[in-house]
């Protein structure tokens, strides 16, 4: 090619072709420099930053992105402010979502700055939903502000569900996931929750529906944004975030990872990878993690780890309902749901466990991977603290959720099985597998204190109470080996060794059952 | 740091009592709940200044069990 190749000849659309270029550059300002600053000292990305986070390099494709406020002066343009998110396709591992980004340079991430009307484009949420493609929401935003009164002149009915309503509707198509990334309130605090997956950044990111200010006028105290919605509030006390993240980073690989695991929509398979694990792999270990001591506490994340796809285990919401763990993980390539009850948080599922668990199942069910359950359930947690947080009516919701579920599911039960919480680890119908280690144990109820229920009057009317007792228990412990139910319902109990070998096989057997229940489910998904 | 039972339920054992130095993962007290005895671990090393609950005491989830230095 020559070093001098001519100048192109002018075919007098410059102008236009310049103004585009002028409107694209002043909008990639994002709220200006200092606005930009201000983010940066805050400790936070930037949208635009955050997006390259995300996005597989050279991915990004921006739409609405010339929306904003412009001033003009005699028809000509002198500013251009960008509307408060950046919205765009983009590809995560190689695979089509569309993200709405908040930009918080801009009016702190609050609506308006573009008023729409007759003509307005599909939003982020809608092309999600019509393109069947999963949804990230990168939230910075401080929800309405009353600065919106001055500029229309009236206030007006809070119908946000208005354009709430796509949100609504994607839960039970593609995958949904919000990273709250800056102090989040009002709706976009709520539609941190309209999600399948959610996390925050440690002391950068709080949720609440109004802050301290709010809080202060309604309630007359004072306290701190991280006091009020930090993360030790909610992804250890209130729940409402699944994970914490220490770093922007972090969170926006969590965002990846989460979506890695899942299909870009309900009628599509979840997408298998390879992770050069041996399927027959057997785990010595597993023998030491359960001791012989059935008292003596072990931690589920340990006995998963040995089992799943080396490296492949993906807790969620590690920090809350500890009683339970769940995460999604990997067998042969191939995606599942994973919970396990975890004895070293006392294994009884209590409210938060429940509602955990209940989440688990449902996301297995509407996206269409196995569910895998390692059950050593004690029972619902008893008590005056589980009665004032509701445990049946949470005991309620997860029997039918467990009933109501479709997608395969194996369970092995590891050690105890009680009680209507042990019920929750069996589904009645459809492709559903149980294996049990000799190590388990199962009944009704525990036969101490079940004992005495049952022959208080033997007991009680015996010369010696506290031996009559303890005969009892001894005979109804001698009945309790799992060889006998074998013996008389079938139930296989199997080597904890082969427990990995076994589950693969189930995964794989799962493929075909999973491709004929494509598409939604009966039972929406609720978070 | 003060040091907090995960569970609720009753105390079984104190295993390290007071100026015992602990590492990080060491089993402080044994809290029984739901018939499991569930190992409350130190989460940084230190040594126990405080042990604030005894032999059967129970405790909800939250309870201050110790305070290492």
């Amino acid at each position: 090619m020559s070093a001098e190749s001519p100048a192109p000849r002018p075919t007098g659309w410059e102008p236009e072709l310049a103004e585009l270029e002028l409107r694209t550059r002043l909008v990639q300002q994002m709220g200006g420099p200092e606005g930009v600053a201000r983010q940066h000292s805050n400790g936070k990305l930037t949208v635009r930053e955050r997006l390259d986070l995300l996005a597989d390099a050279g991915t990004l494709r921006e739409f609405m992105s010339l929306m904003g406020s412009a001033s003009y002066v005699d028809g000509e343009l002198r500013s251009l402010t960008p509307k408060a998110s950046v919205d765009a396709f983009c590809q995560v591992e190689g695979r089509k979502i569309v993200v709405a980004g908040g930009d918080f340079t801009v009016r702190g991430g609050s609506g308006g700055g573009g008023h729409g009307g007759l003509g307005m484009e599909l939003s982020a949420s809608r092309r999600a939903l019509e393109w069947r493609v999963p949804y990230v929401r990168l939230l910075d935003a401080a929800g309405g502000s009353v600065r919106s009164f001055e500029e229309i002149g009236r206030t007006y009915l809070p119908d946000g569900n208005s354009f709430t309503l796509p949100d609504v509707r994607l839960l039970r198509a593609v995958p949904v996931v919000s990273a709250v990334l800056g102090s989040v309130a009002g709706l976009p605090a709520v539609n941190a929750c309209v999600a399948h997956f959610n996390v925050m950044v440690k002391g950068t990111s709080q949720l609440f529906p109004g802050g301290p200010p709010v809080v202060k006028a309604a309630l007359g105290y004072d306290v701190t944004k991280e006091e009020l919605g930090g993360s030790e509030m909610h992804t250890t006390v209130s729940g409402v975030v699944d994970n914490l993240a220490e770093t922007e980073q972090e969170a926006i690989a969590m965002v990846r990872r989460f979506l890695s695991y899942l299909p870009s929509s309900v009628w599509e398979m979840a997408p298998r990878a390879q992770t050069g694990d041996d399927p027959a792999r057997r785990e010595e270990r597993l023998l030491r993690i359960k001791s012989k001591d059935p008292r003596r506490a072990y931690d589920a994340r340990q006995l998963v780890e040995c089992i799943v796809d080396r490296g492949s285990f993906f807790e969620i919401a590690p920090r809350y309902g500890r009683a339970r763990t769940t995460g999604l993980a990997r067998l042969n390539g191939y995606p599942v749901g994973v919970m396990a009850n975890n004895p070293m948080f006392g294994a009884a599922t209590d409210v938060a466990a429940g509602e955990k668990v209940a989440r688990m199942i449902q996301l297995c069910d509407t996206f269409h991977i196995p569910v895998i359950d390692f059950a050593d359930e004690p029972g619902f947690m008893v008590g005056i603290e589980s009665e004032k947080k509701g445990i049946e009516r949470a005991g309620a919701r997860l029997v039918i959720t467990t009933c109501d579920s479709q997608m395969p599911w194996a369970t092995v039960v590891v050690g105890q099985l009680y009680g209507v919480a042990g019920q929750c680890h069996h589904r009645p119908t459809g492709m559903f597998q149980r294996y049990a280690w000799p190590s388990a144990n199962w009944g009704s109820m525990h036969v101490e204190g079940g004992a005495f229920a049952a022959y208080r009057r033997e007991i009680e009317s015996a010369p010696d109470p506290e031996a009559k007792q303890r005969e009892i228990e001894k005979r109804l412990k001698d009945l309790a080996s799992p060889f006998r139910t074998a013996e008389a319902t079938g139930q296989d109990i199997i080597d904890p060794r082969e427990t990995r070998r076994l589950l693969c096989e189930f995964v794989e057997e799962a493929q075909p059952i999973l491709r004929s229940q494509l598409g939604p489910t009966a039972v929406p998904y609720r978070p | 740091m003060e040091v907090r039972s995960v569970v609720q339920g009753r105390v079984v054992d104190i295993v390290a009592a007071i100026g015992t130095s602990v590492e990080a993962g060491d089993d402080l007290v044994i809290v029984e709940s739901m018939k499991m005895e569930v190992p409350i671990q130190a989460p940084q090393d230190g040594s126990v200044t405080e042990v604030r609950v005894g032999i059967g005491d129970a405790v909800e989830e939250g309870t201050v069990l110790v305070v290492l230095g």
